[in-house]
C-alpha cells in the first residue's frame, strides 16, 4: 500500500517504520527543513517532502493522487483537520486517519471533515488507566 | 441577520462593528481578551472569550440558529475548519472565510467553503489602483472594442469633447450630465460632474490615459 504520512515528527517517524517494516510504500511530508533532512539520513527507503503538508501544491507533489492512505499526524489539530477535508474530498484518497492532540477536539474529527479514523493519544491513555488501574 | 464573527483582529472587529451598525446581531469570539478592544466604543454585540474551535463556547454563541457565520482569524487551517464545521455540522446558511493562502482557494471553494483571499484580494486591488484603475471596461464589443465610464478629469473641464476624440481609436459615445444622458457633438463643452461614455479600441487605451492625463 501507498500510505502519505503528514508530519514527521515522533509519530509521523514511528509509523512510517512500522509501515515500512510491513513491506509499505512510504511518503513523508514535513513542515521544518532541519526535521525533513535528518528524516532522510535516518530512513533512506521513505520519501521525504519538504513543505506544508495544507497547501495542495505540496501535496500532489507528495504524490496525494496515488496514495491508498492519508495520515494526518502533525501537532496541530485545525491543520490535520485540513489535511483530511482535503485528502478525501478534494484529492479522492480512499481513506484517511487523523491524529487528535487535544481531546477537547475530538468532536471535530468526523467523517464529514474526512477523518475515518481518529486517533486520540491522551483518550486512549487516560481510558487504559482508569480501565486497569482502578 | 444573526451572524458569529470568530476572531477580533483588525478584519474581525470592523466587520462587527460594520454589521452592528447596520442593525444585525453580531456575537464576537475570540481566544484572546485584550484583542476584543479593537471593537469600537458602543458595540452592542455579544462577545465571547474563548477558543473558536472549542464546541461549548459556539453553543453558547447560539451557532445552531444563526444566518450566517466568518471565519476570520489568523489561521488559515483554523478559519476553513471552523467554515467547514459551520456547514456541515451546524448548517449555518451563508458562511465565508479569510485565507491567506491564494492556492487553496480555488479548492476550497471546491469543498463547498466560500473563501476570500485578503492576498489576492490585496494585489489585484492595488495592480489596478496603480495602473488607472477608473479604466476598466464596463463592456467590449468582441474582444477589440471596449466601453468605459470615466469622470471627466477636472484638467479637461471647459474644453470640447473633440479633445478626447481619436477618430478610428476613440469616441465620446454620449455624457452623463445632472441626471441626464445625451449624445456630444464635437463642441460640447465637457463640464465638471460629467460621466464620459467611450468607445475605445483596445489597442488605444494607453492613448486615453495621455489625453485623460495632459
Amino acid at each position: 500500500m501507498r500510505v502519505l504520512i503528514v508530519g514527521g515528527g515522533q509519530v509521523g517517524s514511528y509509523l512510517a517504520g512500522l509501515l515500512l517494516e510491513q513491506g509499505h510504500t512510504v511518503t513523508i511530508i514535513e513542515m521544518h527543513e532541519a526535521t525533513a533532512v535528518a528524516l532522510r539520513h535516518a530512513m533512506p527507503n521513505v520519501t521525504v517532502v519538504h513543505g506544508n503538508g495544507t497547501d495542495p501544491g505540496v501535496l500532489e507533489m507528495a504524490g496525494i493522487h496515488n496514495a491508498n492512505l492519508v495520515a494526518a499526524v502533525t501537532g496541530a489539530d485545525p491543520t490535520n483537520l485540513v489535511i483530511t477535508s482535503l485528502a478525501r474530498f478534494a484529492f479522492n484518497v480512499p481513506r484517511a486517519v487523523a491524529r487528535v492532540n487535544n481531546p477537547h477536539n475530538t468532536w471535530m474529527f468526523i467523517p464529514e471533515m474526512g477523518v475515518d479514523l481518529a486517533l486520540n493519544q491522551a483518550e486512549v491513555l487516560a481510558h487504559l488507566i482508569t480501565r486497569t488501574m482502578l | 441577520m444573526r451572524v458569529i464573527i470568530l476572531g477580533c483582529g483588525r478584519i474581525g472587529s470592523g466587520l462587527a462593528a460594520r454589521l452592528g451598525y447596520a442593525g444585525h446581531h453580531v456575537t464576537v469570539i475570540e481566544p484572546v481578551a485584550a484583542a476584543l478592544a479593537h471593537l469600537p466604543e458602543g458595540f452592542r454585540g455579544r462577545t465571547l472569550v474563548g477558543d473558536v474551535l472549542d464546541r461549548r463556547i459556539l453553543l453558547e454563541a447560539g451557532i445552531d440558529h444563526q444566518d450566517a457565520l466568518t471565519a476570520v482569524t489568523p489561521s488559515d487551517d483554523v478559519n476553513i475548519v471552523a467554515a467547514r464545521l459551520a456547514r456541515l455540522v451546524f448548517r449555518v446558511p451563508r458562511v465565508v472565510a479569510r485565507v491567506y493562502n491564494p492556492r487553496a482557494v480555488e479548492i476550497y471553494r471546491r469543498l463547498g467553503v466560500q473563501t476570500v483571499c485578503t492576498t489576492t484580494w490585496g494585489i489585484s486591488r492595488i495592480a489596478e489602483l496603480l495602473s488607472y484603475s477608473e479604466l476598466e471596461p464596463v463592456a467590449s464589443l468582441g474582444s477589440d472594442v471596449d466601453i468605459l465610464d470615466v469622470a471627466v478629469p477636472p484638467l479637461l473641464v471647459g474644453r470640447p469633447v473633440s479633445v478626447i476624440t481619436v477618430p478610428g481609436e476613440i469616441q465620446v459615445a454620449a455624457i452623463s450630465r445632472g441626471g441626464r444622458t445625451f449624445l456630444p457633438q464635437p463642441a460640447t463643452r465637457l463640464e465638471a460632474g460629467d460621466l464620459l461614455h467611450l468607445v475605445v479600441l483596445a489597442a488605444a487605451t494607453d492613448h486615453l490615459v495621455a489625453l485623460l492625463r495632459q
